[in-house]
């Protein structure tokens, strides 16, 4: 098992060079570029591209960071003229916090209600959650989040953007996060807990058709015992082998809910830097993300390992 | 050059104008007398949309850091926005020589940066040293000349006077300064002594280190989230009843990524203003929300800026193309203002909320807006005559105009994605230049590849796009009108005029910039807008109304035109609480 860990952190560890690598390229690739703006004389352009690298070929640029990022040098970020390495993990932090929120909700509401409607496929109740499970599953997190924020600002409910209120009461900081998680976390969170139950009912379904979950309820076995205990173990395998997916989704969607929630998460930082080409600071959000995406791979890996022995052999 | 375009605008649009001496300034604007007496303390809460890229003025330029120098900072004299005109702020007087190179300024007494310092000239001197010292690098040092290469040399022959010379006769005078937020040595005189200075107060710097002699200091910084500021102990100014400013306690930007999210929150009460101005589509989303008793609209009347229509004039530009011989001329971007319906352009672009223009000044700059610029009507017949005049007509009857060896008059239009407006108005123009057998192929780009083809490689046909002014005052637009300008678009930074027109706006200006007499210069620029008429080297169709909006808690606000349309004055606002 030890084994198996090392090798996928280095096989991460690989994944974040080669996608930093990748978008620098691409970031660098791209036309226009961060230092060019209206009303600037080119002699000032031109100190400012030599500045960050920009004057070098996209090779020499290269090989230029990564030798300073085997130093631990990410560059500066020419956008917030600062390192890039001061940047990102705050806000990889604040990112992790919502990606983690939104994958509890998602997987507590979701397999309980896909375990329901599998063990029910005939039932009203078995209906109208997948009836529910489509609508959700079909709205992407903008729109989910859109009508999040449309409802919490007709309401006042709860607070519709940022993560933390300019004034908390000090004992009170924990509830105030709390209260700013609820509509980024449930806009991510619930086409993901839809998914969930769809897939959930699906494997369900077919592990209550299991010839082991007959026997058992033929010896007379509660049932509520058998689909929470024996069913629900068998049929997790899909649900589980999708984790590394879904963490790499729950990054890409939460780009878009970062910024019309004002998360000041990794997304809305990115999304920065790419509009402004800021190559450095693209880099190391696209690592920051591949790093949060190899994690959950691994993450989902073991915990498949945990629910189905065979796939840990 | 001098200052950038796309930094600052101001217009007058609601105060009947203060009247200052030509050589001369002086009031009172450390007391000001507001229409009610406003309640002091409460909090203002509003909205940008990205981070600040630093905390000290001279090291960035986005509209972040802009804001937080208007809170925290204060410069010598201010540009009134409702009047457009210079008003003396930490200098209370000054007298301007005959030969107009000479400006003496006054500087209050008894005024102290946020930590209690006093403030002297020697602070004026520390911050002119920083602004021109090469290790500083500062964004401000091109601002901070009257022209290519010309800085101001100051002295200070006391504590509290300023002696500002320029290297050659320069009407604008202390408009210039505007510009420059006065920086205190004892902060930062080691940073530049020992070479750190453009790494000074960046944004990781604790907030109680910034210090300024602004209305508000900066309390906290949460990167991604808000900036909060609290009243400044030991502002300077005070209101007409004594009542020491800011009236505010607090005021908080938060960071919001998102328009539609920044304007649900202004709905919902939990903002109290929007920082920039809205366009037509923004006004048209709050006052469908219709909540009038909770955000007030505010029509700020017609911008300052119109979007831009231009050619590629770069001489070789076009060099191998069967294109050049046309592509270039007057003729076609005459034609082409004649072919777009701008009735139809503002109707379309703007959603009704906008009126044709015909220059690049619009009315709303009413001390410079020439009032004699030819109204081009629409004329998609009289469009083709003057194209058939340089030889392009329909050969084939195809409804495409064709040049003598057969070439189709065609060309590709740049435009910015992702800006309805701009989107919009690249499309009517392409239309109706359809209509009169031109074919035009968008290209729409992103604003920061827009910038880089017309700025960096200067490979393009045509553009359509929204330069801003950086001040209302031409001989402050130095950059626009120079043949040499970094803003002369159509063709940069040109060594020696490429044309004889431009070679006379060069002159023009020249004598414009120098001229002591106000009403000369307003002729002679006049003239440079009658050349400007008669070429076209950009073509401009509507100008837009432009918003702002502010909750009704609001009170004491003085809306005008420009980057800011409420917190241009912070230490006035106020809240009903």
């Amino acid at each position: 098992m030890t084994r198996y860990v090392l090798r996928r952190l280095a096989f991460a560890a690989l994944l974040v060079v080669a996608v930093s690598s990748g978008s620098l390229i691409l970031a660098r690739l791209s036309p226009g570029d961060c230092v060019t703006r209206a009303g600037q004389s080119s002699g000032e352009t031109e100190r400012l591209r030599a500045r960050y690298g920009l004057d070098k070929s996209i090779g020499a640029q290269y090989v230029d960071w990564l030798g300073r990022i085997a130093l631990g040098d990410f560059g500066d970020s020419c956008l917030y003229d600062r390192p890039v390495r001061e940047l990102v993990p705050e806000r990889a932090a604040n990112t992790a916090i919502l990606a983690a929120t939104a994958l509890a909700l998602a997987t507590f509401v979701g397999i309980p209600l896909g375990v329901v409607s599998g063990s029910r496929r005939r039932g009203p109740l078995g209906a109208a959650i997948r009836s529910v499970s489509i609508l959700f599953v079909s709205l992407p997190p903008i729109l989910t989040s859109l009508f999040l924020v449309f409802i919490c600002a007709r309401t006042k409910w709860l607070p519709i953007a940022g993560m933390r209120s300019a004034s908390v009461v000090r004992g009170d900081e924990f509830a105030d996060l709390l209260r700013h998680l609820i509509v980024p976390a449930s806009a991510l969170a619930l086409p993901l807990a839809a998914m969930f139950e769809r897939l959930q009912s699906q494997a369900m379904s077919e592990a209550m058709a299991e010839p082991f979950v007959v026997a058992t309820a033929a010896r007379g076995v509660p049932r509520a015992r058998i689909v929470w205990r024996d069913a629900l173990r068998v049929s997790l395998g899909p649900v589980t082998s999708l984790y590394g997916l879904v963490v790499g989704t729950l990054l890409s969607g939460s780009f878009i809910v970062e910024v019309v929630t004002a998360w000041p998460g990794l997304g809305s930082l990115m999304l920065n830097a790419l509009r402004g080409r800021d190559v450095y600071l693209v880099a190391a959000c696209a690592g920051a993300g591949a790093f949060f995406l190899a994690c959950g791979t691994l993450l989902s890996d073991l915990a498949l390992g945990a629910v189905d022995p065979r796939a840990a052999q | 050059m001098t200052r950038h375009a796309g930094i600052v605008t101001r217009f007058s649009a609601l105060v009947a104008a203060i009247a200052l001496g030509a050589c001369g300034g002086s009031s009172t604007p450390a007391a000001v007398a507001p229409a009610t007496a406003p309640a002091r303390g409460g909090e203002l809460v509003t909205a940008l949309r990205t981070d600040p890229r630093s905390f000290n003025r001279l090291k960035a330029q986005d509209s972040t850091t802009d804001l937080l120098t208007i809170l925290t900072q204060a410069k010598l004299v201010r540009i009134n926005n409702t009047t457009q005109e210079v008003e003396p702020w930490l200098a209370e007087s000054w007298t301007t020589s005959d030969d107009r190179r000479r400006v003496t300024l006054k500087l209050r007494e008894h005024v102290a940066f946020s930590d209690g310092e006093p403030f002297t000239a020697d602070d004026v001197l520390f911050t002119f040293e920083a602004v021109y010292d090469k290790r500083a690098d500062t964004v401000l040092a091109d601002s901070m000349q009257t022209a290519a290469g010309q800085r101001l040399t100051v002295t200070a022959p006391d504590a509290h006077t300023v002696e500002i010379a320029f290297a050659t006769p320069f009407a604008p005078g202390v408009r210039l300064l505007d510009n420059l937020p006065i920086l205190p040595r004892h902060k930062l005189g080691a940073a530049l002594k020992d070479g750190s200075f453009a790494r000074a107060w960046s944004v990781s710097t604790p907030p109680s280190d910034v210090v300024g002699l602004g209305p508000f200091v900066l309390t906290q910084y949460v990167p991604g989230q808000r900036l909060v500021f609290a009243r400044n102990p030991h502002y300077w100014r005070k209101a007409a009843d004594g009542t020491p400013l800011p009236y505010l306690d607090k005021l908080t930007v938060e960071i919001i990524p998102d328009q539609n999210a920044e304007l649900l929150r202004l709905q919902a009460g939990q903002l109290d203003a929007t920082v920039r101005p809205l366009g037509p589509e923004a006004y048209a989303t709050l006052r469908r929300a219709g909540d009038t008793s909770r955000v007030k609209l505010l029509d700020l009347g017609l911008g300052l800026e119109a979007d831009a229509f231009w050619i590629n004039l770069k001489p070789g530009a076009f060099a191998g193309d069967p294109r050049a011989a046309w592509l270039q001329r007057d003729e076609l971007r005459r034609a082409i203002s004649m072919a777009v319906d701008r009735k139809a352009f503002a109707d379309t672009v703007f959603l009704g909320a906008a009126e044709p223009v015909y220059g690049p000044f619009t009315p709303s700059n009413r001390k410079w807006y020439w009032e004699g610029t030819p109204k081009v009507p629409y004329d998609p017949a009289g469009a083709k005559a003057i194209l058939a005049t340089i030889g392009l007509v329909d050969r084939k009857g195809r409804g495409v105009l064709e040049d003598a060896k057969g070439t189709p008059v065609r060309f590709t239009l740049l435009t910015q994605k992702g800006r309805a407006p701009l989107e919009r108005g690249a499309t009517v123009i392409r239309d109706d230049l359809k209509k009169i057998g031109i074919t035009v192929d968008l290209a729409m780009l992103d604003g920061n590849t827009v910038i880089s083809t017309v700025m960096g490689s200067q490979k393009y046909d045509a553009v359509y796009f929204n330069p801003l002014w950086s001040d209302t005052d031409p001989a402050l637009t130095q950059d626009v009108w120079l043949s040499a300008g970094t803003s002369h678009f159509w063709n940069l930074e040109q060594k020696t005029p490429a044309t004889p027109w431009e070679r006379q706006i060069d002159e023009l200006m020249a004598k414009q910039v120098a001229s002591p007499d106000e009403a000369e210069r307003k002729r002679l620029f006049d003239e440079v807008q009658r050349v400007f008429a008669e070429h076209v080297p950009i073509v401009y169709f509507a100008v837009p109304h432009v918003y702002a909006a502010i909750s009704a808690r609001v009170a004491n606000a003085t809306p005008a035109l420009g980057l800011y349309p409420i917190l241009w004055a912070p230490d006035t606002l106020a809240v009903v609480h």
